[in-house]
């Protein structure tokens, strides 16, 4: 192979590498101002009745799914905001699991940040007024780290204190059931 | 020989310390009984390496300037054993000794300086904790009465010549607390608990910097360390306990209203309100410092809404969301702020 | 026979003997251990205490049996005792299910049936639904139901299962509080509500789950919520109207906490004035915990009411120091204004979540050649107290299990001596802590027997790791600020059934259990000892020596209250709902992922194999004797 063919096919191969990785590490920082709405996205066996159409997936959620920055702040905010508190770290509690197959409102991103900023029954608070449309997509983002959905070179690694479940490298993607919102 | 004038005035603040050099951020501050051990022992330092300095230079003129005696060439082609010269062995051995009482002294001079460090240290009448977060200080003042802990940030005031301890530690990354005017630097680790001990000796404003790359905005982490007279200073720690006054006005009201329900209690504590949030600063008597989002803009009105209304586009990246303010909720939030002095 | 030896034919003759002497040996003792059970035999450590060296129930607080169960703890005493006594030793191996009853609810059930005069009263965990079942008529059918609906919403700030410990019969009617902070009164006969009463806001994050006591005219509530920055007290209702009388807060300053002139704390570290502020730091107490949510006990003779504090908020002690008064510790109160008479600290600044909630049983001992008024209080933190009831002062203070967080209560100054090597630190894991921060009891109350003189104690061998980390306060989150992982304590085994002479502060017996033993204890005067395990196996124990006697195997786990009525035909019954959940059982119950061992506040790891073993129910069962 001539030097030429060599040099442009090794810049080719670096430009791919590094085009790649721009969007897992793309940071946001402003958002929608507080308090607007965060779409509610549907739960997973809405009945869509005549034949209707679901929406479109809402396009944030390329933002933020996926986005290595935005899961590392989402897991700050995750202890900071007391979603460990109930969810712990995935396992639940006062909260369901986080880190299972079964989602009561539905296991994409979302309509993750929808059931954090509307909140839901049976005790999910409402965080519409207390969190920014950024941070709300950040938490959801996190969440899905703790089922293993997004891709493992966003994630972050072990846990720095206690070690508590596997990292998040590793964990085993689970899908997204639906499941019974009674919990049973 | 010409003596160059830029050197001599260069040396003037090593030799006397105490110009008209602005100390508020300078290890030549001598403001604490640590750096003015540290500015002596440099003195010291400084003294005995320029008179070995200056010494060697001569030696080394004096050997390139001087002539070679004719007898002594070709020493070596004769082959014969040659006698050293005795002054030559003389003047190893008093350098030898020059070099070793030299060497002795700085050692003397160093055990005595970190001794005296050290037993300020041991005497500590202080206690101060201060945590680094990326990129604030949270500052807690202990008492032996538990109802008179005092939680502040970005800002200190101590004493004059009373030690005070303060423990070092991180909630995130490796910080580094440093005043210049003051002490040496010493990191905040996380996981870890150091310590650093200061005797300020001199009243005055002197200002800090974190002093470990922690992040994109290691450069806005600044530290404004106020030492005043004691009996000012127990007058601030009883201020500083104060909760925060109730508003009066309609519109600080409505601020009030805002800062306790919505998004700014999450983080932020301030006393006597319902705000309770341990994420970010104490906002308590918020207006009675002298500088925003440590050390990133002076304290005023129109920083304080520019810092409000868009934390990102002032210090990007930083922990503190953009909310997004309607004017309206903006002119009140501000008009609260500014009266928790 | 000297020769019998040597040689080798008598040499292969002599070995065959010996093996065959040495297999039917065997084989006989083997066969003695047949008819035991596969459980761990009851391991008796000590020999009873003679008859004149017993406590004895105090016996204004705990009247004579009339074969009715009023309220939890039978009296107000909090025996637990049975006066019953067809049931013995001798023929509870023939003991029959006579009815079940099956509550429709999969969550944690606490709280005991109540039977007066032929009817049985039973209320749910949420949405706490109220039954009386029909006792005079066969199968027991449904007399009435009562639906109090509480909010849905108030699941979210239930720490530890949305459980109730029971309901209280007085004077026609029955008394209950539900989860998001109502107390209610229903007319017993028909079902009808007679006044119902706000007294906790969700939104503050408090709940309430305990059983009230009513007594001296005034219905005795306090709240829930410790983990989740709530302020603690304890509130009196009028028995009649519902209106409040007095409310009585743990934190804050003395009129808030109801300190006055009469109030004569015995230990110096508990004497001050406005010690509820000055022990935290500034507005900390106003979020600090201190909550109410398990046994009160009352003294008819004194009119005082006993009820211990919870844990101060948060779990992260470095947010709050001082002492932290008036939390984990143990308050005596006049029952018609609420004014402390004494108090006692059990844990100042307290590290590891013992709340000092357990029952307090009131009983008379002998205690060096007196008889003296004492309370029995076997509590979280490990250690058995005895106390004064009139004064508070600590008599003594044993541990009933192993405990390295403490190193002993100094009985000269009260106060509890820690180990500092076990101190939580912020950033860093501090490991093997015992007792875990459910204590070595918890909440499930233990019985007392006159007849033996022993205290049982269904308990916990549970240590931990603890990761503080600083917490953050939002009003209607937890307010924790720790990262927790429990696991069995010394032996393997995580809980333990224990029989404890009170008057000799030493273990007569124990029961080794594979888990935490999360029910109550039931004695009868019959000398049975009744209890149920984790897994579902409801136990008669013998209440002397503790050998197994009769077991039945449930549908689902045991941590409901056992009791013991006489039914309409005269014939003695025993009584419980299996159902299991509370803290110990979030895993069943809540359907928890056992990979996090964080979860359910760092229980899960504990009992990961509990879904193997057991699943959620809420069934009641009732056995008796069959004729």
């Amino acid at each position: 192979m001539s030097s030429r063919c060599l040099a442009s096919l090794l810049i080719f191969g670096v430009a791919a590498l590094t085009l790649s990785a721009c969007d897992r590490e793309e940071r946001h920082s402003r958002s929608k101002p507080v308090g607007e709405t965060v779409p509610a996205g549907e739960s997973p066996d809405t009945i869509w009745p005549g034949g209707s159409v679901p929406a479109a997936l809402d396009p944030r959620a390329k933002l933020y799914d996926n986005n290595a920055p935005a899961i590392s702040q989402g897991q700050q905010l995750y202890m900071q905001m007391n979603c460990v508190g109930c969810h712990f770290h995935g396992g639940g509690g006062m909260g369901p699991p986080l880190m299972d197959d079964e989602w009561r409102y539905g296991g994409r991103i979302d309509q993750i940040a929808a059931s954090i900023a509307e909140g839901r029954p049976n005790g999910m608070p409402a965080w519409r007024d207390k969190l920014t449309d950024d941070q709300i997509w950040k938490l959801a983002a996190y969440v899905r780290t703790m089922s293993g959905q997004p891709s493992k070179d966003a994630v972050g690694s072990r846990a720095e204190g206690m070690s508590t479940t596997t990292p998040a490298t590793l964990a085993p993607r689970e899908p997204a059931h639906s499941s019974d919102t009674a919990g049973q | 020989m010409i003596v160059r004038p830029r050197a001599a005035v260069l040396a003037l603040p090593f030799l006397t310390g105490a110009c008209s050099y602005q100390h508020y951020q300078s290890i030549y501050g001598n403001a604490a009984a640590e750096t003015q051990q540290f500015n002596t022992l440099f003195i010291i330092f400084l003294a005995v390496c320029a008179v070995m300095y200056a010494a060697v230079i001569a030696f080394l003129i004096a050997g390139i300037g001087r002539r070679r005696r004719s007898t002594q060439a070709n020493v070596v082609e004769d082959g014969r054993h040659h006698e050293s010269d005795p002054a030559m062995h003389v003047g190893l051995r008093a350098w030898a000794a020059v070099v070793g009482v030299g060497l002795v002294g700085l050692a003397i001079a160093s055990f005595f300086a970190d001794r005296s460090m050290a037993s300020a240290a041991a005497n500590e009448k202080l206690s101060i904790d201060l945590t680094g977060n990326q990129w604030w200080w949270d500052v807690q003042y202990n008492s032996a009465d538990a109802s008179k802990t005092l939680r502040t940030a970005n800002e200190l005031y101590l004493p004059v010549g009373v030690p005070v301890r303060i423990n070092l530690h991180s909630n995130d990354v490796i910080h580094s607390f440093w005043v210049p005017s003051l002490a040496g630097k010493q990191d905040l680790i996380p996981g870890r608990d150091s310590d650093i001990t200061i005797v300020p000796k001199k009243s005055g404003i002197y200002r800090g910097q974190c002093a470990e790359y922690c992040g994109t905005q290691h450069a806005h982490m600044a530290l404004v360390v106020n030492v005043v007279s004691y009996a000012d200073f127990i007058k601030w720690w009883d201020h500083q306990l104060q909760p925060a006054p109730a508003p009066a006005a309609p519109l600080t009201q409505a601020g009030y209203k805002y800062v306790t329900t919505g998004p700014c209690s999450a983080c932020h504590t301030i006393g006597g309100t319902p705000a309770g949030g341990t994420v970010g600063p104490d906002l308590t008597h918020l207006a009675s410092r002298r500088s925003i989002a440590a050390g990133t803009m002076p304290m005023g009105e129109g920083n304080l809404y520019g810092w409000v209304e868009d934390p990102q586009s002032v210090k990007p990246g930083n922990h503190m969301p953009t909310i997004g303010l309607e004017p309206a909720q903006l002119h009140a939030v501000v008009a609260y702020l500014e009266t928790l002095k | 026979m000297p020769g019998v030896f040597h040689g080798g034919v008598m040499r292969r003759v002599g070995k065959a003997c010996l093996v065959a002497v040495l297999c039917t040996a065997t084989v006989a003792l083997s066969g003695c251990n047949r008819s035991a059970d596969k459980q761990a035999p009851g391991k008796v450590i000590a020999g009873s205490p003679p008859a004149a060296n017993h406590a004895v129930l105090a016996a204004a607080a705990s009247p004579a049996d009339d074969g009715n169960w009023t309220m939890p703890g039978k009296d107000y005493g909090a025996s637990r005792f049975s006066g019953l006594n067809q049931i013995n030793p001798a023929n509870v191996g023939k003991l029959a299910l006579s009815f079940t009853f099956s509550t429709g609810t999969t969550k944690g059930f606490e709280a005991p049936p109540l039977v007066v005069n032929g009817t049985m009263y039973i209320v749910t965990p949420f949405p706490n639904i109220l039954y009386a079942l029909d006792l005079t008529k066969p199968g027991a059918p449904t007399k009435w139901v009562f639906k109090p609906k509480p909010l849905a919403a108030s699941q979210g700030v239930a720490c530890c299962d949305v459980v109730n410990r029971g309901a209280v019969y007085d004077a026609g009617k029955i008394f209950f509080n539900t989860l998001d902070g109502q107390t209610i009164a229903v007319d017993a006969n028909s079902g009808q509500q007679v006044w119902r009463t706000q007294l906790g806001d969700i939104q503050k994050g408090e709940t309430i789950t305990m059983a009230p006591l009513v007594a001296g005219g005034k219905v005795l509530v306090g709240n829930s919520g410790g983990e989740m920055g709530v302020r603690g007290w304890v509130a009196a209702l009028d028995e009649g109207s519902g209106k409040l009388a007095w409310r009585a807060y743990n934190t804050g300053p003395d009129k808030d906490v109801l300190i006055g002139s009469r109030f004569k704390p015995f230990y110096a570290m508990d004497q001050g004035k406005d010690l509820g502020v000055k022990s935290w730091p500034p507005d900390a107490w106003k979020i600090g915990g201190g909550t109410v949510w398990g046994w009160l006990s009352y003294d008819p003779e004194t009119k005082l009411v006993y009820y211990g504090v919870g844990n101060p908020g948060p779990w992260n002690p470095d947010q709050r120091p001082g002492a932290n008064k008036w939390t984990t510790g143990v308050f005596a109160r006049d029952i018609s204004n609420g004014e402390a008479v004494w108090y006692y600290q059990t844990t100042p600044h307290d590290l590891f979540d013992h709340d000092d909630i357990n029952e307090i049983i009131l009983a008379d001992m002998p205690w060096h050649g007196q008889r003296r008024p004492v309370m029995f209080r076997p509590a979280r933190a490990g250690f058995f107290y005895v106390q004064d009831r009139r004064t508070g002062q600590v008599l003594s203070a044993a541990p009933f299990g192993y405990v390295n967080a403490y190193k002993g209560v100094d009985l000269k100054t009260g106060m509890m001596m820690p180990n500092h090597d076990k101190d939580p630190k912020v950033g860093r894991v501090v490991r093997d802590i015992c007792p875990a921060a459910p204590g070595l009891k918890d909440w499930n109350p233990s019985a007392f027997s006159p007849l033996t003189g022993l205290v049982y104690i269904p308990h916990n061998n549970l240590c931990m790791d603890f990761g503080a980390m600083e917490a953050n306060y939002i009003s209607g989150t937890p307010y924790v600020g720790a990262d927790v992982k429990m696991y069995a304590g010394p032996g393997g085994n995580r809980g333990a059934f224990t029989a404890w002479d009170p008057v000799n502060q030493r273990k007569v017996w124990e029961i080794p259990e594979d888990l935490p033993v999360w029910s109550p204890a039931l004695v009868t005067a019959g000398g049975i000892v009744f209890y149920g395990t984790m897994d579902g196996w409801f136990k008669a124990v013998d209440a002397r020596t503790g050998k197994q006697l009769w077991r039945f195997k449930a549908g689902s786990g045991i941590i409901g209250q056992p009791i013991s009525y006489k039914g309409p035909d005269g014939r003695q019954y025993i009584a419980f709902v299996a159902g299991v959940g509370g803290w110990s059982g979030a895993v069943v119950s809540g359907n928890l992922d056992t990979r996090d061992p964080t979860a359910a506040l760092g229980f899960v790891n504990a009992v990961k194999d509990l879904p193997m073993k057991t699943t959620a129910g809420g069934m009641l069962y009732v056995f008796t004797l069959p004729r």
